[in-house]
C-alpha cells in the first residue's frame, strides 16, 4: 500500500469519515489493492466512485463514508482536475482498457458529466431534458427515450419525443397499473422486456399500450426511471424503449438513475432561476420607482418654490422676480416632460419594429434637431457621415432615441465657451454599424465611467433624470450590439454605439 | 432674532438653491448660497449664518458629512440645521435614512416637495 502522494489525499483524508487504513474499517475502498494507484490513490483511495463496480458504490461502501451521487461530490471533481487527461473513471480489469466497449461507455459517463457542468451555467431546461433524453437514449442504445414530468394539477405525466424530423407531445395518465405510473406513484425502477409476448407476473405493472399508439411504434422492452425532487417525491419518469441487445440491463437501470438525478437538478435549478429573476425584477421595480419618486420630489420641489415666488412677486408687481422664478418652473416642466419620454423609452416592453431607413438621414435629423440650441449656446455641433450605412437596416425609433440621448448629454457635457460637439457614423463590420458622438467638456473618470449606465445616475441633476444612458444602452442590447465610453478627465468623452444589423429586416 | 436674519442655503442644485433664497428674501431674510459642502464650511466662517438649509444628497461632501464637520467645531454647536431630502421617509435602509436627524445631528427634517410656508414656519420657530 503506497503513501498518499503530497497535495493528493485519497477520499478518507479528504471525507474525514474516520474509515482510513488505521481503522477496523470495513470500507471496501481501503482494501481494494486491484486499485492502487490509480489516480495516484492508495489502493482505491482515489478511484472510490468506481469500487463494488459501479461508478457510485454506495451499497458496498461502508456507511457514512459516502452518500449521494459521486457526480456532485467535490472530492470527485477535485481528484479529476488534478488527473487532467490521465484522470482515470473506472476501476478495469487490466487488459480491457482499449476495447471498444469500453471507450464507449467512458465516452457516455464523459456526456453524462458534461451535462451535469452544463446544469452550472445558464441553460434552457427544454433543451437540458432534450440533450438529456438524446444521452440516455444513446448510451442505453434504445430505440427511443422520454422524459416525462408531472404538469399542473392534471393527475398524467407530460414529456416531447423526437418523431420523424418533428418534437411529438406525449402524455401519460398516473395510473399505477402501467409502468409508468407505477415507477412514479411507488418511486421504482420498472424494467421489463418480452413486453407483447407474455403476461407481466403478478406484482409487476403492464405496459401501457397507449405509450406505443402516442409514440407511433411497437415496444418491446421499456425502462421507466423515478425522477424524485430533493425531497424524494416524484416529478417524473425517465423511460428508455427497445434496447439494441433485446432488454437493459442493470448498468443501463443505473445510468438512467444518475439521468433521473440531473433532470432533477435542471428542474430544481429552473426553479431557483425563475425564483431569482422574480425577486430582481422585484428589486427593479422598487429600485425604479424609488428612483422616479426621487426625480420628481426634485422637479415638485421646484415647481412649489417657484409658484410661491411667482404668487407674492405678482402682489407686489415686482416682474423681475417672476421671469426669473419662471425660467426656472419652464425648464423643470421641461424635464418632467423628457422624464416621462425616458420612462417609456426605457419600458423594455415598448419596441418599434424595425424599418428600412436611410441611417444618415435619421442621423442629420436628429442633429438637427440639437442645432438652435448649440447655436444659442455657442457649441459646434458638426455631422460626418459615413459614406458606406446607407444600406444599414435597423430599428429607427431605438436609434433615433439613442442619439437624442447622446447628443443631449454631450451638449450639457460642453464648456461655456468654444464648446465642440462631433457626431458621426460607420460601417464597422458586415452587419454592423457605429455611431458616436463626441464633445470637448470635462470628460469622466473611471469611477463615472462605471457608473453612468446605473439608472438615475447623474452628472447634471439640474436637468437629468439619469435615465438617458440606461435607456440608450438598453436599446442598444436590444441590437446585440455595445456601447464604448473613450474618455479621460479634462480630455472630453466620446461614446460610440455598435448596433448589429437586423438582417431579417427587409 | 428678526427677519434680517442671515441664512445659508446648501442646495447642488442650481435652479432649487435659487428659488429656496427667492423665497426667504421675500421674506426679508439675507440668504447666501452655497452648492457643496466645502464650499459651505468655508462660508460658513466667513458668513457666520444665523441658520443652514442643508440638502442632504450632495456631491463630494454630503449633508451628513457636512453636519459632522459643522458640529466638530464649538462655535457651531448649537447652529441651526434644517435637513432637506427627496428620499422617501419611509425607506429605511436608503443611505440617506429617516433617522438623518439624529445621524446629523440637525434641528428639522424636512421631505421634498416641502411647501414654502412649512420652511418658511420652521425656520422662524428654530430662529425665534
Amino acid at each position: 500500500m503506497t503513501q498518499a502522494q503530497p497535495g493528493k489525499p485519497n477520499c478518507w483524508d479528504f471525507m474525514a469519515c474516520g474509515y482510513g487504513p488505521d481503522s477496523t474499517s470495513p470500507c471496501v475502498v481501503v482494501s481494494d489493492q486491484d486499485s492502487e494507484g490509480t489516480n495516484g490513490g492508495t489502493n482505491g483511495g482515489r478511484l472510490c466512485w468506481s469500487v463494488g463496480g459501479t461508478l457510485s458504490g454506495e451499497r458496498e461502501l461502508a456507511e457514512g463514508a459516502r452518500t449521494g451521487n459521486c457526480l456532485v461530490c467535490p472530492f470527485f471533481h477535485l481528484v479529476k482536475s488534478q488527473e487532467g487527461p490521465a484522470f482515470q473513471l473506472f476501476k478495469l480489469a487490466r487488459g480491457v482498457r482499449d476495447s471498444e466497449q469500453l471507450q464507449q461507455t467512458i465516452a457516455s459517463v464523459e456526456s453524462l458529466m458534461a451535462i451535469h457542468e452544463g446544469l452550472r451555467s445558464d441553460f434552457d431546461l427544454g433543451q437540458t431534458i432534450r440533450d438529456i433524453t438524446e444521452e440516455a437514449r444513446r448510451l442505453t442504445g434504445a430505440q427511443r427515450s422520454v422524459v416525462l414530468l408531472l404538469r399542473g394539477t392534471s393527475p398524467a405525466l407530460h414529456g416531447e419525443m423526437p418523431l420523424r424530423g418533428q418534437t411529438k407531445s406525449v402524455v401519460i395518465s398516473l395510473d399505477e397499473e402501467s409502468a409508468v405510473g407505477f415507477a412514479a406513484v411507488h418511486n421504482q425502477i420498472v424494467n421489463l422486456h418480452h413486453i407483447y409476448g407474455r403476461q407481466s407476473p403478478d406484482g409487476v405493472p403492464a405496459f401501457n399500450p397507449s405509450y406505443d399508439r402516442q409514440c407511433s411504434c411497437r415496444t418491446h422492452s421499456f425502462l421507466a426511471v423515478p425522477i424524485n425532487d430533493p425531497e424524494d417525491r416524484a416529478i417524473g419518469v425517465i423511460t428508455a424503449a427497445n434496447a439494441r441487445k433485446g432488454f437493459f440491463s442493470s448498468d443501463d437501470e443505473w445510468f438512467m438513475e444518475k439521468y433521473a438525478t440531473e433532470v432533477a437538478l435542471a428542474v430544481e435549478k429552473q426553479k431557483f432561476v425563475q425564483q431569482s429573476v422574480a425577486v430582481l425584477r422585484l428589486g427593479a421595480i422598487g429600485e425604479t420607482i424609488a428612483g422616479l419618486s426621487h426625480c420628481i420630489k426634485n422637479i415638485a420641489q421646484a415647481l412649489r418654490a417657484g409658484s410661491h415666488v411667482i404668487k407674492r412677486a405678482l402682489k407686489t408687481n415686482n416682474l423681475q422676480d417672476v421671469r426669473a422664478a419662471w425660467e426656472i418652473v419652464d425648464r423643470h416642466i421641461e424635464q418632467l416632460a423628457d422624464l416621462s419620454m425616458d420612462v417609456l423609452a426605457y419600458d423594455p416592453v415598448v419596441q418599434e419594429p424595425s424599418k428600412k431607413t436611410g441611417l444618415n438621414p435619421l442621423v442629420e435629423h436628429v442633429v438637427g434637431l440639437f442645432r438652435e440650441e448649440a447655436r444659442a449656446r455657442a457649441i459646434t455641433l458638426a455631422f460626418s457621415p459615413g459614406a458606406d450605412v446607407e444600406t444599414a437596416r435597423f430599428d429607427h425609433l431605438g436609434v433615433y432615441r439613442c442619439m437624442v440621448n447622446l447628443i443631449t448629454n454631450a451638449l450639457d457635457a460642453c464648456p461655456l465657451s468654444e464648446g465642440a460637439v462631433t457626431v458621426a457614423t460607420q460601417r464597422t463590420g458586415e452587419h454592423e454599424f457605429m455611431l458616436s458622438v463626441a464633445d470637448n467638456g470635462p470628460g469622466m473618470d473611471e469611477q463615472t465611467k462605471a457608473a453612468v449606465f446605473d439608472l438615475f445616475h447623474t452628472s447634471r441633476p439640474r436637468r437629468g433624470a439619469g435615465l438617458g444612458l440606461p435607456t440608450v444602452a438598453d436599446i442598444v442590447n436590444r441590437h446585440n450590439g455595445r456601447v464604448e465610453i473613450d474618455s479621460r478627465p479634462g480630455a472630453g468623452a466620446t461614446l460610440r454605439i455598435f448596433i448589429q444589423e437586423n438582417v431579417a429586416v427587409v | 432674532m428678526g427677519p434680517k436674519a442671515k441664512i445659508m442655503v446648501v442646495e447642488d442644485n442650481l435652479d432649487e438653491a435659487k428659488l429656496i433664497k427667492m423665497v426667504l428674501e421675500g421674506e426679508g431674510y439675507e440668504a447666501v448660497c452655497a452648492f457643496n459642502g466645502k464650499d459651505a464650511l468655508e462660508k460658513v466662517q466667513s458668513d457666520r449664518p444665523d441658520l443652514i438649509v442643508l440638502d442632504v444628497m450632495m456631491p463630494e461632501m454630503d449633508g451628513f458629512a457636512f453636519c459632522s464637520e459643522l458640529r466638530s467645531s464649538p462655535e457651531n454647536e448649537h447652529l441651526p440645521v434644517v435637513l432637506l431630502t427627496a428620499v422617501a421617509k419611509h425607506i429605511q435602509d436608503s443611505k440617506y435614512p429617516l433617522n438623518g436627524v439624529l445621524r446629523a445631528d440637525a434641528q428639522e427634517y424636512l421631505e421634498k416637495p416641502i411647501r414654502a410656508e412649512e420652511l418658511l414656519e420652521t425656520i422662524s420657530r428654530l430662529l425665534s
